[in-house]
C-alpha cells in the first residue's frame, strides 16, 4: 500500500481533449472477446472472460496534414484538429513544440478535473513528473538539421533551444500553471509512465511534496512515423499526453472528496534479452506487487498490456503465470496505436474512463516492457466512485 | 530509514579516467579543454570543448558491445563498471533483483540523435538506419549500465537536464533508505555534440577558450562530455561485507522554478538549498564545502553566489566550480560534482577553480578557492545542480559519523 490516491486526470488522445472523450471513444468501438491462445494459458490456470472486453481496433485517420516531410503511410492516430492556442491561447505558447502542447493541456485540464487550484499557498507543494521517450524527437533533430543545412553551423534559434532538452514539457508545464514543487523526467519510453507513477508516489510517500501531476506523453511527427516504419512496428504512431493528480490519501486539503483511485503497489525490473530471463523480470515485478499490494491476485479482472502485436503475448503470459489466473486482457495500442511513453497512462485512464461493474472496487494490472529488457508493473484499485457516472 | 552511503567512484572525463586519475586531474586543477574533435566544428567561431579523446568503450566494457549502444550509454556503463570496481563489491555476493541503477542525462544518444539526422538530410526520411534509430531512445542510458553489470533492479534514466545525475542519486538514495534495494549506481553521462555547441552559442553562453567561474570577466561555459556514476549501498551492507566507505548521503532537496525556461532563479535557488538542509537533517553552519554548478556564465554564477549569501549569511564555507576544469558535461556535471565533493570529505581537500584571474566585485565574500586546490578538513558537502526548465537539485554529502 502507497496510500497514495488518484483524483483527478486528464488526456489529450486522438479521441480528443478530456476525461469525457476517452470514455465516450473507449465505449464506442465495437467489442470482441478475445480469447486467449492457448500457448498463454498457464497450466492449471482457467481462462476466463473477466473485465473488460477488449475493443477491435480502432482505425487510424489522415494525418498528412500533420508533416511538411513525405511520411511512410498517409493515416495514424492523431488528433490533427489539436490547436494550442485553442486551449492556452497564443501568449506564451507560440514555441511550444508539439509535445510540450500535449503535455501543457493535459496537465491543465487534469488540474480542473480534480478539483486544484494552485495558489501561493500550495504551489511549492505541487510538482509535476512526465515520461518520454527522448523528448520531442522532432524538435531535436530538426535542430541539429539545422546546424547541417544553414550557412553557418551556428544560425540555429535560441529561442527553440530548451525545446532540444528532454524536460522541456514538464518545465513549460511547471511555468503555465505555476507548479514549484518536485519537477521530474522520466525517459524510458515503454515503461516510462509507470515509472513516472512510481517516482511521483515515491516523492508523495517521502514527503518531498503533497501531490504531484503524474503523467506522459508522445507526440506524432514525421520522426516518430519513420521509425515505427523503418524499425517494423506492428501498430501505426500513435500520439497522446496522459496525466493524473496524485496526492496522499490523509492530506484533505488536495484530496477532497473524490478518490478515483488508490495506487496499491508498483515493481520494475531489468531482463535483457527477450527470452526466459525477461519473461522473470516481469513475473518476479508481478510477485512483488501483488504481495505490497496486500490482495489476492484472484481479484485482479484485467491486465492492460504495452502489447502492440496481435500475436504478442510477451507481457500477458508471464502476467498470468504470477497471476495463477487469465484475467480479461486490454491493449491500449489497439485505440491509440503506438504512444511509447504515453501507453502505460492511456491504459490507467481506459481502466478509470469505464463504466464501473459493482459497488466493491475492481483491480487493475498495468504492464510494460521495452525492447531492451525493462520491465515494469503497477496494481491499482478503481473505487465505485470512478468513471463518467462521477463526473 | 536505512542510511545510504558511497563505496565506489567511477568517472569517465577530460581530466582522467578511473577514481586515482580523476582525483589527481582535481588536486592539480588540470584543465580537460581541447579542440573539438567529435565534429567538424571548423564553422563555429569557437572550437573548444571539454570532450574525453582518451575514453576507449572496448578497454573497460565486459559485456555491451559498443557497435550496439549509443556513446552516452557507453559513458554511463563504463562509469558503473569503474565504480563497481572501486567499491571491491563481489557482484555474486548481491541478489541481482536488489542492485539497480538511475542514470541522468541532458541529452541522451544525441550522438545518434545526430547520426540519423544526418542520413535525412543526405537521404531523406526513409534513409534512416534501423539500427540507428533503435539506438535513439534515452532509457537506454540506464539500460547500457545494467546490461553491462547484469543487474536486474530498477533500471531508469531520468531527463532533467543538467542536474539530472542530482536527482538519480536522490532517487537511488530513496530506493535505499526505504529498503527497495541494497545497492544502487547513480550519476549521469552525456556526450558533446553539434546542437547542444549551436545552442549555447547562440544563446551567448558560450565562451572561446576557458571557462572561468565566479572570475570578474567570466563569459560562459565550455560543453563537456562523460560517465560520472557513483555506486551506493545501505550502510548495512557495506559494514557488512567491510567495504571501505568513503561518505555518506545525507539527503537532498528538489524544487522548480516555475518562471523561466533557461534563466536562473535566486529566490528558487536559495528555497532548494533550504530544502536540501531539512531533508538532510543539517544546518548550512554544517557545511564546509558548495561544490557549485558554477557555469561560468555571468548570470548563473552571479544568481547562485546570491542564493548561497541568502541561505548562508556571513558564513560562506569556500565555493569552487570543477566546470572549469572538465567544462559543463550536462547531465553528468552533478554526479562529477558528487564525486569530487566525495573525494574532498575522503582526501581532505577542496578542488580548486582554475582559470580564475580577478574577483568580482559583486561576489564579495566568496571564496572559490582559485586555481590551486586547498587541504582542508571537509565533513559536510553541498553538491549543487541546476537546469533548464528550472529543475534544482541539491544533494548533500558527510563524513560517516
Amino acid at each position: 500500500m502507497t496510500g497514495v490516491v488518484i483524483t483527478g486526470w486528464s488526456t489529450v488522445s486522438p479521441a480528443g481533449v478530456g476525461r469525457a472523450a476517452l470514455a465516450a471513444a473507449a465505449a464506442t468501438v465495437p467489442a470482441v472477446a478475445t480469447v486467449p491462445a492457448a500457448a498463454t494459458v498457464p497450466v492449471g490456470a482457467s481462462a476466463g472472460g473477466g473485465w473488460p472486453v477488449e475493443p477491435l481496433p480502432a482505425a487510424p485517420v489522415d494525418v498528412t496534414a500533420l508533416s511538411d516531410e513525405p511520411l511512410p503511410t498517409t493515416t495514424g492516430h492523431a488528433l490533427v484538429d489539436f490547436d494550442v492556442r485553442a486551449h492556452l491561447g497564443r501568449k506564451g505558447t507560440s514555441f511550444y513544440d508539439r509535445a510540450t502542447a500535449l503535455a501543457v493541456v493535459a496537465c491543465g485540464d487534469a488540474l480542473r478535473d480534480a478539483a486544484v487550484q494552485v495558489d501561493d499557498g500550495n504551489r511549492a507543494r505541487l510538482g509535476v513528473v512526465l515520461g518520454t521517450s527522448l523528448g520531442s524527437f522532432r524538435s531535436t533533430s530538426d535542430y541539429t538539421r539545422e546546424t547541417l543545412v544553414q550557412d553557418k553551423p551556428y544560425l540555429v534559434n535560441p529561442v527553440l533551444f530548451p525545446n532540444t532538452v528532454m524536460n522541456c514539457a514538464a518545465g513549460q508545464a511547471a511555468i503555465r500553471h505555476g507548479l514549484r514543487g518536485v519537477n521530474a523526467t522520466v525517459a524510458t519510453g515503454p515503461l516510462a509512465f509507470l515509472d513516472a507513477l512510481r517516482y511521483g508516489t515515491n516523492a508523495i510517500a517521502r514527503g518531498y511534496v503533497d501531490a504531484m501531476l503524474v503523467g506522459a506523453v508522445e507526440e506524432f511527427s514525421p520522426h516518430r512515423a519513420w521509425t515505427t516504419s523503418l524499425t517494423g512496428q506492428p501498430v501505426p504512431t500513435g500520439e497522446a499526453a496522459a496525466v493524473f493528480l496524485l496526492a496522499r490519501a490523509d492530506q484533505s486539503g488536495w484530496v477532497g472528496p473524490r478518490r478515483e483511485a488508490e495506487v496499491l503497489a508498483l515493481a520494475t525490473a531489468y531482463g535483457p534479452g527477450g527470452g526466459p530471463a525477461a519473461d522473470r523480470a516481469l513475473t518476479g515485478c508481478v510477485t512483488r506487487a501483488v504481495r505490497r499490494a496486500g490482495i489476492d491476485p484472484a481479484e485482479i479482472t484485467c491486465v492492460f498490456t504495452g502489447e502492440t502485436g496481435p500475436e504478442d503475448t510477451d507481457e500477458f503470459a508471464p502476467a498470468c503465470a504470477a497471476l495463477g489466473h487469465v484475467p480479461a486482457r486490454m491493449r491500449v495500442s489497439r485505440l491509440f496505436g503506438r504512444c511509447d511513453a504515453a501507453t502505460g497512462g492511456l491504459a490507467l485512464a481506459t481502466f478509470l474512463a469505464a463504466p464501473p461493474t459493482d459497488a466493491a472496487g475492481r483491480l487493475a494490472l498495468l504492464t510494460a516492457r521495452s525492447p531492451d529488457g525493462g520491465t515494469a508493473v503497477a496494481i491499482v484499485r478503481g473505487w465505485p466512485d470512478a468513471g463518467p457516472a462521477d463526473r | 530509514m536505512n542510511r545510504v552511503v558511497v563505496t565506489g567512484l567511477g568517472p569517465v572525463s577530460s581530466i582522467g579516467i578511473g577514481v586515482s586519475a580523476f582525483t589527481d586531474g582535481l588536486r592539480e586543477g588540470r584543465s580537460g579543454i581541447s579542440p573539438i574533435r567529435s565534429f567538424d566544428a571548423s564553422g563555429f567561431p569557437h572550437r573548444n570543448a571539454g570532450e574525453v579523446p582518451g575514453f576507449r568503450p572496448e578497454a573497460l566494457l565486459r559485456r555491451i558491445d559498443p557497435a550496439r549502444w549509443g556513446r552516452s550509454g557507453q559513458f554511463a556503463a563504463a562509469a558503473a563498471r569503474l565504480a563497481l570496481a572501486d567499491s571491491g563489491l563481489d557482484p555474486a555476493t548481491v541478489a541481482v533483483d536488489r542492485a539497480g541503477v538511475v542514470v541522468g542525462t541532458t541529452s541522451g544518444e544525441s550522438v545518434v540523435v545526430e547520426a540519423v539526422t544526418a542520413q535525412q538530410v543526405e537521404a531523406g526520411f526513409g534513409g534512416m538506419d534501423p539500427d540507428l534509430l533503435r539506438q535513439v531512445p534515452a532509457g537506454r542510458l540506464a539500460h547500457a549500465v545494467s546490461t553491462e553489470l547484469e543487474l536486474a533492479g530498477e533500471s531508469l534514466t531520468l531527463a532533467t537536464a543538467c542536474s539530472a545525475s542530482n536527482y538519480a542519486i536522490g532517487y537511488a538514495y530513496d530506493t535505499l533508505a526505504t529498503g527497495e534495494a541494497d545497492v544502487m549506481f547513480a550519476g549521469g553521462a552525456d556526450s558533446v555534440c553539434r546542437w547542444a555547441h549551436a545552442g549555447f552559442f547562440r544563446l551567448g553562453a558560450l565562451t572561446a577558450d576557458a571557462c572561468s567561474p565566479f572570475d570578474r570577466d567570466r563569459s560562459g561555459i565550455l560543453t563537456g562530455e562523460g560517465g560520472a556514476i557513483l555506486m551506493l549501498e545501505t550502510l548495512e551492507h557495506a559494514r557488512h561485507r567491510g567495504a571501505r566507505i568513503y561518505a555518506e548521503v545525507l539527503g537532498y532537496g528538489l524544487n522548480c522554478d516555475a518562471n523561466h525556461p533557461v534563466a536562473p532563479d535566486r529566490a528558487s535557488i536559495a528555497a532548494c538549498m533550504r530544502a536540501a538542509h531539512r531533508n538532510a537533517s543539517i544546518k548550512p553552519e554544517d557545511v564546509d564545502y558548495i561544490c557549485a554548478h558554477g557555469t561560468g556564465t555571468p548570470a548563473n554564477d552571479s544568481v547562485e553566489a546570491q542564493a548561497i549569501f541568502d541561505v548562508f549569511g556571513d558564513r560562506v564555507p569556500p565555493v569552487s566550480s570543477i566546470k572549469s576544469m572538465i567544462g559543463h558535461t550536462m547531465g553528468a556535471a552533478s554526479g562529477f560534482g558528487a564525486i569530487a565533493g566525495t573525494l574532498a570529505i575522503a582526501h581532505g581537500f577542496l578542488p580548486p577553480t582554475i582559470n580564475w584571474a580577478n574577483p568580482d566585485p559583486a561576489l564579495v565574500g566568496l571564496d572559490p578557492v582559485p586555481n590551486t586546490a586547498r587541504q582542508a578538513s571537509v565533513r559536510v558537502v553541498q553538491n549543487n545542480g541546476f537546469a533548464f526548465g528550472g529543475n534544482n537539485a541539491i544533494v548533500l554529502i558527510g563524513a560517516v559519523e
